[in-house]
């Protein structure tokens, strides 16, 4: 059969095992939707939770899929909801997709396509870069009639996919024709995530559609740079200096956050309030086990205390 | 006429892969035309990656164990294609020829080249002609509306578009169809069957036969006229189409997007008017109706998503559901026909995988195809996620 490899058992987060959890490690990273908030609203017990593990001196660090916001806007949301947080501890998909064109020296003169949010707008403006569609392209239709072409910029070096409530046909054929025309042009995915909360209520679909879309007029595969690519890990270890042996992930979602941690070498914490409840967990099909799981990170605060 | 070259034996024995440059080479091949080699081999199965796409196999969702519709796994091609010298010995082999729309006999609204005498030409020698398309725009009828503006007689009843065929995959497993009745009436029906005696009638009625009060199982259609026309011709009750595409939603806190428990379906097709809202609606249908169906009329484009533990039901090419929903009606045998199309992953394979003579021509425009099949694989992703 090969050699499979046993996958240590996931500990549910315990009076017993969280101090030393909370000893061995000097930065907690923790993703945003179904973990912080779900839409705009907070979870129970996050403020207190998150200023207890400053007080103690632990980096708080966000990486966040959702690449509708840059850091600047998600640092602005998280001061409506009364936590303070500045806008380097925030990574979020919108910042890694316009950093890797910054890293991988995209030239400035050509576009970035963006079927996507102001948040990926905000980012590549930031980084240098001339960024066209996003929000705008929202209203414009298409009309499939005879000998009518329709136009799209040569210049657009990359196409920049993530979540969009406004997807569109519009938006699929530029984005399309965008990278099977234009020469060396990249196909950049924030993310793939399928769902999200969204709101609070109920879930969303995910970046993880949009980016299908394309995959599938393309029939071809994206550059993913969201988690569960460590792509953000450089960033991170580069402003912290912190091995992330002795850092913590916390997220909802196996197929990112967990993934993520796992590949980077971080602890692993599953919490249920966002999209993965403890039956998807321990269901024998699922193959991603993280290190511990629990209902909320306020437990972390309420096991500390007792 | 025909003028025909070097004999070419076509043996019946196997699936036949020929290439021709159009439709029209059935009329008139000569010993001068030489397709080249190069061009010939590039539409081939060489590409590694179509390759994989190919071999597929499609799961099924448990409400399926009634019909199975097979996508068998193609085994790769082992004899190369070839080119199309001898057409009357292949004309002569088949008694039907079924004809892919979209690059095979028109592109957009434009007839290609040769296509009513090549038509004309098999008909007069007692062919039989069936047009297999997964366009789902258009119902049946729209179809032969269509071709008639270009000049061929051809009868609705000749046309097989993926519109079609997802009502009839729903009507081949008794998709229901029963209106709802009221309880009350429901009573009346029954009465002269009880006492009814205070509370005790309620009582009998909640016992009784649940044909009376079953629920009335709707269908979500992602798609266009051509879906929403064909179900209601064949008795189902449906939502969503065109005029969802004017919905919007707003992500706010406290908001909640209600959906009808009563969908029993979801089918997916072509839709130039999709958006957030419909992905949403479909996806909670899917998910949290009971054994609600995902059927897909085509999935031109094969994702790598499809490693999800649900997948869409298909009914469109490469799908058999069609091909034997023909043999079935025009009581023919697989060997007798021959399918003529210009995609690989849906016409030649949908042709492979129902045991038939496979024809591709040169003259379809992929770009097309590609960019109106994509956002099922959008869907997929949502709707296959748990």
């Amino acid at each position: 059969m090969g050699d499979q490899k046993l996958t240590p058992p996931c500990h549910h987060l315990s009076p017993t095992n969280v101090r030393d959890l909370f000893d061995s490690l000097d930065a907690f990273l923790f993703d945003c939707d179904g973990v912080i908030w779900k839409g705009d609203t907070l979870i129970d017990g996050v403020p207190q939770t998150l200023e207890m593990l400053r007080s103690k001196g632990k980096k708080l660090v966000f990486v966040t899929n959702n690449s509708t916001k840059s850091r600047r806007q998600y640092a602005q949301k998280f001061q409506s909801l009364g936590i303070s947080v500045t806008e380097e501890e925030i990574f979020s998909s919108s910042f890694a997709a316009a950093m890797y064109l910054k890293v991988n020296k995209f030239p400035p003169e050509k576009k970035v396509y963006v079927i996507g949010g102001e948040g990926i707008l905000e980012e590549l403006k930031l980084a240098g870069f001339t960024g066209i569609g996003g929000p705008e392209d929202a209203k414009k239709i298409v009309q499939l009639k005879a000998n009518t072409l329709f136009e799209h910029d040569k210049s657009v070096g990359a196409v920049v996919v993530g979540l969009d409530q406004y997807i569109n046909y519009y938006k699929l054929q530029y984005g399309t024709l965008c990278i099977r025309e234009n020469p060396g042009c990249i196909f950049i995915a924030t993310n793939r995530d399928a769902t999200g909360n969204m709101t609070d209520l109920q879930e969303w679909p995910g970046a993880g559609c949009m980016v299908a879309a394309i995959c599938g007029s393309t029939e071809k595969e994206p550059i993913v740079v969201g988690k569960p690519s460590t792509f953000l890990m450089d960033f991170l270890q580069k402003k912290y200096n912190i091995p992330t042996s002795k850092m913590c992930m916390v997220g909802d979602r196996l197929d990112t956050d967990i993934l993520f941690g796992q590949n980077a070498g971080c602890t692993t914490l599953l919490v249920l309030s966002g999209v993965t409840s403890q039956s998807t967990l321990q269901d024998p099909s699922n193959q991603i086990q993280p290190d511990y799981y629990t209902n909320q990170i306020s437990d972390i605060l309420d096991l500390m205390k007792s | 006429m025909l003028v025909s070259s070097r004999a070419t034996a076509v043996s019946s024995a196997a699936p036949h892969r020929f290439l021709t440059h159009s439709v029209n080479n059935f009329n008139c091949i000569s010993s001068s035309l030489s397709l080249p080699t190069s061009f010939g081999s590039s539409s081939l199965i060489n590409d590694d990656r179509r390759q994989k796409k190919i071999n597929t196999t499609v799961g099924w969702s448990n409400r399926m164990d009634k019909k199975k519709i097979s996508v068998v796994t193609c085994a790769t091609a082992s004899v190369a294609a070839q080119p199309l010298e001898n057409a009357d010995a292949l004309i002569d082999s088949v008694e039907t020829f079924i004809f892919d729309c979209d690059g095979v006999i028109w592109k957009g609204d434009s007839l290609i080249e040769g296509v009513p005498e090549t038509l004309e030409l098999l008909r007069s020698k007692g062919k039989r002609l069936v047009f297999v398309t997964n366009n789902s725009t258009k119902s049946r009828k729209q179809y032969g509306k269509k071709f008639e503006s270009l000049g061929l007689s051809i009868n609705e009843e000749e046309i097989f578009a993926s519109s079609f065929a997802a009502a009839a995959y729903l009507q081949s497993i008794d998709f229901p169809k029963d209106k709802k009745i009221d309880p009350l009436l429901a009573y009346l029906l029954t009465a002269p069957f009880y006492e009814p005696v205070g509370n005790m009638s309620h009582v009998l009625i909640t016992c009784m036969p649940r044909v009376f009060l079953r629920e009335q199982e709707r269908i979500y259609v992602i798609g266009e006229e051509g879906i929403l026309i064909e179900l209601e011709l064949a008795g189902f009750s449906y939502l969503g189409g065109p005029e969802d595409g004017g919905k919007k939603i707003e992500l706010k806190p406290g908001y909640m997007m209600e959906h009808d428990k009563d969908v029993g379906a979801v089918v997916v097709g072509f839709d130039r008017y999709f958006n957030y809202y419909k992905v949403q609606y479909g996806t909670l249908c899917v998910r949290e109706n009971p054994g609600c169906l995902f059927l897909a009329t085509n999935r031109d484009a094969v994702t790598h998503l499809t490693d999800a533990q649900e997948w869409a039901v298909v009914v469109g090419k490469p799908s058999t559901f069609m091909m034997d929903y023909l043999a079935n009606k025009f009581s023919i045998t697989k060997s007798q026909i021959c399918m003529v199309g210009d995609r690989l992953d849906t016409d030649i394979l949908f042709g492979q995988n129902g045991g038939c003579k496979t024809l591709l021509v040169l003259s379809g425009m992929f770009s097309l195809h590609l960019l109106a099949t994509f956002f099922l694989n959008f869907l997929v992703s949502v709707f296959t996620m748990s």
